[in-house]
C-alpha cells in the first residue's frame, strides 16, 4: 500500500478552511432591513409624531405632550370609536369561532383527505377577492334592493334594514376572517390522534363529551391562535367598516385614514394609530399567556 | 357480569375487498380468545366492530345475548385496549383511568376509591398523578388495560396488546394480562399476528386469513394439528410435501419414497404431509441406515443461537427444513453444507393438511 | 345522538356555512349579467353591456395596468428577500432567529392602515430630508406592496423548506458539493413548487391590496381596488360587478395553478 504524500494528507483540510463557509442565517438580512426600514421606522416616527402638537392650518409642531392621547381619553367620540371596534371585532370573532370549530372538526374527520383539500381551497379562495370586491358583494346581497331583501319578499316577510347597520359589517367581517380560523382549526385538530376519542367512546362518552373532555383541550393551542387571528384581523379592518357601515359608523382604522390623510392631523392619527396596535397587543398577549399556562403543563 | 359473545355471519366490504366474510363465531363466559393472522385477513376489522367502531355491513353482535349491532361503541359496556394505548395525553393516570366511571356517572367516593384499586392491581399506585407521557411503554399499556377494566365491561377487547412492547416487556405483560383475565374472569378477546403471544396467553385460537375462520381451536390442537397448509405455515410447520395415502400406514411422496405414517386421520388420495423442522431427524450418512429415512444433502446451515436451522435437498429434489438444537460447546459440531444426511420422518410427527389449489 | 345524526348535522352545519363564504363570490358574479340600471333583483334581463363599460372606463383600465404592473415588481421583489429569508430562518442558527421571524411576518399583523400612514408619513419626511419625491411616486407604491407580500412568501418557502428532506442536501455535500451547489441544485429545485405558489400567491395579495395603496398612489395614478372603492361611492352598477368578475377570474385562476405546486393553506 502506498503512504500518502504529507502534502496529501493536510491538503484537503487547508482547502475547506480557505473557503469561508457563508451561514445561512445571512439570507434574513435583506429582507429584515426592508421591513425595518419600510415598517419598523416608519412607525416608530410614528409614534413620535403622536407627541406632537397640531395646529390646524400649519400640519404639524414639533413638541412633547401627550395632548393627543389625552384628547383620545377624554373625547367620548374617539372612546366610543375604540368601544365599537372592541365589540365589533369580539362578536365577529365569537361568530368565527362558534361556526369555525364544527367546520373544522368536520373536514378533518367527516370528510375524505381528498375532499378536503378541495374544500379548504374552495375556503381559501373568497378571502383573496380583495376586500373591494367582497364588500361590493355584500352591499349587493344585504341592500335595499339586494338578493336578501328580494327572498325575504319573495316569501312575504318584509326585509329589515341591513345596509350599514353594524349588523351587516358583522357579517362582512365574519365573511373575511372565518375561513382564516376554519385553515387553523383544520390544522391543529389534524394532529390530534382520533384513537383518543375511539378511546372516550369506547369508555362511555356522548359525542359532545368527548368534544368537550378530550378535542377542546387538546385543540386549545389552535383555538387560541384563531381567536387571536381573527380578532386582529376585526380591529384592523378597514375596507368593510367603510363601504358597509355607512357614514355614522366608525371603527378605528377608518378613523385612523380619517385623521392622518383627510383632516391631515397626524399627530392624532398617529396617536389612534398605537392606541389601536396597544389594546390589541394587550388583549393578545393576554389570552396567549392565559392559555399557555393552562396549556404548558401537559404539552412539554 | 361477564358474558358470551357472539357473531353471527358477519360481514364488512370496502368497495369490492371484503374484509371480513361471513364470520361465525361463539365466546363463552370467561375465556380469553385470540384472533390470530398476518395482517390484512380481518381480524383487527373484527375487533373492531365487535366493539362498535366499525359497522357492519351484514349480521349481527350479540354482547351477551343482546343484539349490539346498531349501537355505538359508549352503550355497549365493552373495554377496548388500543394498540398505541390511547391515554388521554393532557389528563393524569388516574383521570385516565377515572374517565369510563365518569361517564357512567358514578359518586365521586366510589370512583376514587375503585380508581385505586385498579392502579393497584397493575401496580402503577405511585403513578396516579403523572401524566401519559412521564410513563414508559408497559407502563401505559397496564394503564391502558386499568382504565378499560375499571368500568367492569362485560368484554375485553384488545387490539395487538403487545407488539409495541420490547421483547422483554412483552415477556412479562403477557403473564400479566392472562393472570389478570383469570383473576377477573372476564371474556376476552385479543387480536395478534404473533403466533407466540396466542399460545402463551390464549385459551383459544381462532386462526383468520382472507376474512374467514381457518381454524378454531385450543393452543394445542392449532399448533400440533394444523388443518390446512395456511394454518399449518402460519403455525411453523414449515415442511409440506405433497404425496398420496396408499393403503393404511403408507404415504407415497412424489418422487417415489414411501413413508410410514399413522393410521388414523390420514384421509385417502391426495394429500401433504405436514412435519415440523424441530421435529424432523438427522442422522449423518455412514451411520446404518435405518427404515424409512430419506437420503438428503446439507444445502445451507444457518445458526440461530439455541438451534441450527438445515436446509437439506434430496436427490431427487426434495426441500425439506430441519432444526436441531444447537450442539454444547466441545460436543460434535455443527455440520456443514455438502455433507450427507439420513433424514427421518418419525410418523407420530406428521399432520396431514389437504391439497389446496 | 346516532351516528348518522352526527354526520348529518355536521353535513348541514358545513354546508351553510360553505355557502356563506361562497356565496360574496357567486352574487357579484351574476349580478355583473343583470341589465338593470342600478343593482338590484330579480334581474330584469341579462346582458354583456357592464363588461364593454368597464373595459371603457378610464379608471378601471389605468387601475388595472398600474395594479398589474405593480404585483409582477412586488411578485419579484418578495421573492428576491423573501427566498432568502426564508433560507436563512430554516436553515440558520443564528441568535434571535425568533425575534427575526417575528419581525419578518410583522406586516401582516399590522393594521394595514396603520403600515400605510406611517409608510406614508416617513416618505413626506424623507421628501423634506432629501429633497426629492417619494410619496406618491411609483416607487413608494412599490416598496409597500414588496412588504405585504414579503410575510406570505416567507410563510409559503419556509414551511416547504421545514418539512423538505435534509438528507438529499447532505447525500450531495457527501458526494463533494459546495454549499452554494447544493443550494442551488439541490434545496432550491426542491422547494421550486413552493416558490411558485409564492410568486403566484404574492401577485395574487399585492392585486388585491387596498389600505397600503390608498395612501401611495400619488395624483394621477389609482389601484384597480382604488378605483373600485371610488366608483362604489357613487353608485352600484354592472360595471362594478364586471370589474370583479374579471378580477376573481384571473385571482381564482393563479390560485388554483398555484395551489398544484403547494399547498396554500399552509400560508395561513
Amino acid at each position: 500500500m502506498a503512504t500518502l504524500a504529507r502534502s496529501e494528507v493536510l491538503a484537503p483540510d487547508r482547502a475547506a478552511r480557505a473557503r469561508p463557509r457563508i451561514p445561512p442565517g445571512v439570507g434574513v438580512l435583506p429582507g429584515t432591513l426592508l421591513i425595518v426600514l419600510a415598517l419598523l421606522g416608519p412607525l416608530a416616527l410614528m409614534l413620535r409624531y403622536s407627541f406632537n402638537r397640531f395646529v390646524p392650518g400649519e400640519l404639524m409642531v414639533e413638541g412633547l405632550t401627550l395632548a393627543n392621547y389625552a384628547k383620545f381619553l377624554h373625547d367620548s367620540f374617539y372612546r366610543d370609536v375604540l368601544l365599537t371596534t372592541l365589540w365589533v371585532a369580539a362578536l365577529s370573532t365569537l361568530i368565527c369561532l362558534v361556526l369555525g370549530f364544527p367546520v373544522a372538526y368536520a373536514l378533518v374527520r367527516q370528510v375524505g383527505p381528498r375532499w378536503k383539500s378541495k374544500l379548504l381551497i374552495l375556503i381559501i379562495l373568497p378571502l383573496l377577492m380583495g376586500n373591494a370586491v367582497r364588500t361590493a358583494a355584500w352591499m349587493v346581497i344585504l341592500g335595499d334592493k339586494g338578493l336578501l331583501a328580494a327572498l325575504l319578499s319573495g316569501v312575504g316577510l318584509t326585509p329589515p334594514r341591513l345596509m350599514y347597520t353594524p349588523t351587516a359589517v358583522v357579517i362582512g367581517l365574519v365573511s373575511v376572517t372565518l375561513p382564516f380560523m376554519i385553515v387553523t382549526l383544520q390544522s391543529v385538530l389534524e394532529r390530534i390522534d382520533p384513537v383518543l376519542e375511539e378511546a372516550a367512546e369506547s369508555l362511555g362518552a356522548g359525542h359532545l363529551t368527548i368534544l368537550r373532555r378530550v378535542v377542546l383541550p387538546l385543540a386549545l393551542p389552535g383555538l387560541l391562535a384563531g381567536t387571536m387571528l381573527c380578532f386582529i384581523l376585526s380591529m384592523n379592518a378597514y375596507a368593510t367598516p367603510v363601504l358597509i357601515g355607512g357614514p355614522q359608523f366608525h371603527m378605528m382604522a377608518p378613523e385612523v385614514y380619517q385623521q392622518v390623510a383627510k383632516a391631515m392631523n397626524w399627530p392624532f392619527g398617529a396617536a389612534l394609530a398605537f392606541v389601536l396596535m396597544s389594546v390589541t397587543l394587550v388583549l393578545t398577549t393576554t389570552a396567549n399567556v392565559l392559555v399557555q399556562r393552562r396549556y404548558r403543563r401537559w404539552s412539554e | 357480569m361477564s358474558t358470551t359473545v357472539a357473531l353471527r355471519s358477519l360481514i364488512k366490504r370496502y368497495g369490492s375487498f371484503t374484509a371480513v366474510d361471513d364470520i361465525f363465531l361463539d365466546v363463552p363466559e370467561g375465556q380469553l380468545v385470540a384472533l390470530l393472522g398476518p395482517s390484512g385477513c380481518g381480524k383487527t376489522t373484527t375487533l373492531r366492530m365487535i366493539g362498535g367502531f366499525v359497522e357492519a355491513d351484514a349480521g349481527s353482535i350479540l354482547i351477551g345475548g343482546r343484539d349490539v349491532t346498531r349501537l355505538p361503541p359508549a352503550k355497549r359496556n365493552i373495554g377496548f385496549g388500543f394498540q398505541s394505548y390511547a391515554l388521554f395525553p393532557h389528563m393524569s393516570i388516574a383521570q385516565n383511568v377515572a374517565f369510563g366511571l365518569e361517564m357512567r356517572r358514578l359518586p365521586r367516593a366510589e370512583i376514587a376509591s375503585r380508581v385505586a384499586r385498579a392502579l393497584d392491581r397493575v401496580r402503577l399506585s405511585a403513578m396516579a398523578d403523572r401524566l401519559p407521557k412521564q410513563l414508559s411503554g408497559g407502563q401505559q399499556q397496564r394503564v391502558s388495560l386499568a382504565r378499560a377494566l375499571v368500568i367492569e365491561p362485560s368484554v375485553l377487547l384488545l387490539d395487538e396488546p403487545l407488539s409495541n412492547l420490547d421483547a422483554q416487556l412483552r415477556g412479562e405483560m403477557k403473564l400479566e394480562i392472562r393472570q389478570i383475565q383469570k383473576a377477573m374472569g372476564i371474556t376476552t378477546i385479543f387480536v395478534t399476528h404473533d403466533q407466540d403471544e396466542a399460545l402463551s396467553i390464549a385459551d383459544r385460537i381462532v386462526v383468520m386469513r382472507a376474512g374467514r375462520i381457518e381454524q378454531d381451536g385450543s393452543p394445542e390442537a392449532v399448533f400440533g394439528a394444523p388443518r390446512s397448509r395456511f394454518v399449518a405455515e402460519f403455525m411453523g410447520v414449515t415442511n409440506l410435501l405433497p404425496g398420496t395415502v396408499e393403503g393404511p400406514g403408507t404415504f407415497r411422496l412424489a418422487d417415489g419414497n414411501a413413508i410410514r405414517v399413522p393410521v388414523a386421520g390420514a384421509g385417502r388420495g391426495a394429500m401433504v404431509l405436514a412435519i415440523r423442522p424441530e421435529r424432523v431427524r438427522i442422522t449423518p450418512s455412514g451411520a446404518d441406515t435405518a427404515p424409512d429415512t430419506l437420503d438428503a444433502e446439507i444445502e445451507a446451515a444457518t445458526y440461530r443461537g439455541l438451534s441450527v436451522e438445515y436446509r437439506l435437498r434430496t436427490p431427487s429434489g426434495l426441500c425439506l427444513t430441519a432444526r436441531r438444537a444447537t450442539p454444547a460447546t466441545g460436543g460434535p459440531a455443527m455440520l456443514e453444507p455438502g455433507a450427507r444426511v439420513h433424514v427421518a420422518v418419525p410418523p407420530d410427527a406428521c399432520h396431514f393438511v389437504p391439497v389446496e389449489f | 345522538m346516532s351516528r348518522a345524526g352526527i354526520r348529518w348535522t355536521y353535513g348541514t352545519i358545513l354546508g351553510a356555512v360553505l355557502a356563506f363564504i361562497v356565496l360574496p363570490l357567486v352574487v357579484i358574479v351574476w349580478v355583473s349579467f343583470f341589465a338593470n340600471r342600478i343593482l338590484a333583483f330579480p334581474a330584469s334581463g341579462y346582458t354583456l353591456d357592464w363588461y364593454a363599460r368597464a373595459l371603457d372606463t378610464d379608471a378601471f383600465r389605468d387601475g388595472f395596468v398600474t395594479s398589474v404592473e405593480t404585483a409582477l415588481f412586488a411578485t419579484a421583489a418578495s421573492l428576491a428577500l423573501g427566498v432568502p429569508a426564508s433560507l436563512g430562518l430554516v436553515r440558520g442558527r443564528f441568535p434571535g432567529r425568533d425575534a427575526v421571524q417575528a419581525l419578518l411576518l410583522a406586516p401582516m399583523v399590522v393594521p394595514g392602515i396603520v403600515g400605510g400612514a406611517a409608510l406614508f408619513i416617513a416618505f413626506i419626511e424623507v421628501e423634506a430630508l432629501l429633497d426629492i419625491q417619494v410619496a406618491g411616486t411609483l416607487g413608494g407604491l412599490l416598496v409597500a406592496h414588496t412588504l405585504i407580500a414579503l410575510p406570505w412568501t416567507v410563510r409559503l418557502v419556509s414551511a416547504s423548506l421545514a418539512s423538505a428532506d435534509r438528507a438529499i442536501e447532505e447525500a450531495a455535500a457527501s458526494l463533494g458539493a459546495a454549499p452554494l451547489t447544493v443550494l442551488r441544485r439541490v434545496t432550491l429545485p426542491a422547494i421550486r413548487p413552493a416558490i411558485v405558489a409564492a410568486a403566484l400567491f404574492s401577485f395574487v395579495i399585492s392585486f388585491i391590496d387596498l389600505e397600503k395603496s390608498i395612501f401611495l398612489v400619488g395624483p394621477g395614478r389609482t389601484t384597480l381596488q382604488i378605483a373600485l372603492v371610488n366608483y362604489l361611492e357613487w353608485n352600484l352598477d354592472g360595471t362594478v360587478a364586471a370589474v370583479a368578475a374579471v378580477q376573481i377570474l384571473i385571482v381564482g385562476t393563479a390560485l388554483l395553478v398555484s395551489d398544484r405546486y403547494a399547498r396554500l393553506v399552509q400560508a395561513f
